[in-house]
């Protein structure tokens, strides 16, 4: 099985310990890898939906403002 | 006061060096889905979903913090739960809950990922007492090549 692009571990856990209040919140190893997923998923979605957008528009580039269009529907989304 | 100066200057820098590494692992997810779609992303596309997924792990980290704390709050009158400052998988799930397509994918990743570390702590458990074979065996080859 191909190895595709993905958020490390180690990344993950910083940047849910850089918002979390209490420093004593701990984060299992299961639910890192769960969240590194959802993280690949959010971004693979907003490029995905920034493609969808920018072939109705009959264009081969997604730029800010195809992205624009696709952001509010992504955010409800997650 | 110039130590609240030095600190303030940390903070951001830890920061920026996180912005940089999700913008790293944005514009490789990107490049993958430009190629298989054959579209190209401008460099601006790649740094806004960049910034947008940042911000959005704070609401996350939030939420993350909240469900775990909240699951000691429940007047159940059968069991005292603890409250807890582990976030488990669970709460990743409830974080998925808007959309039925995407609750769906992540339970199922869940148990994709319970069964990986299963299958890798059986065979980790494998592993000494296979050394312990390859030991014996060897005494017998040395006992059997005297003879």
């Amino acid at each position: 099985m191909e190895e595709a692009s993905g958020f490390r571990k180690e990344l993950v856990s910083k940047l849910l310990h850089l918002h979390f209040r209490d420093c004593k919140t701990k984060v299992s190893g299961d639910a890192l890898q769960l969240m590194a997923e959802l993280l690949r998923i959010f971004v693979l979605e907003a490029a995905a939906r920034g493609v969808c957008q920018a072939q109705a528009e009959d264009l081969d580039v997604v730029d800010v403002d195809q992205l624009e269009k696709v952001l509010p529907q992504l955010l409800l989304d997650f | 006061m110039e130590e609240a100066e030095a600190e303030e200057q940390q903070r951001f820098s830890h920061r920026q060096r996180l912005k940089a590494a999700v913008h790293y692992t944005v514009g490789c997810l990107c490049q993958e889905v430009a190629l298989d779609k054959q579209v190209q992303f401008s460099k601006q596309t790649i740094a806004a979903i960049s910034e947008v997924t940042f911000r959005q792990c704070e609401n996350f980290a939030k939420d993350l913090e909240m469900f775990a704390r909240h699951s000691g709050d429940c007047f159940c009158p059968l069991r005292r739960h603890a409250k807890r400052s582990t976030v488990t998988t669970e709460d990743v799930k409830l974080l998925a809950r808007r959309s039925n397509s995407l609750l769906k994918y992540i339970t199922e990743k869940n148990e994709e990922i319970a069964q990986l570390n299963l299958e890798r702590k059986a065979k980790k458990k494998r592993k000494p007492e296979d050394e312990n074979r390859d030991f014996m065996e060897l005494d017998a080859d040395v006992v059997g090549s005297d003879s």
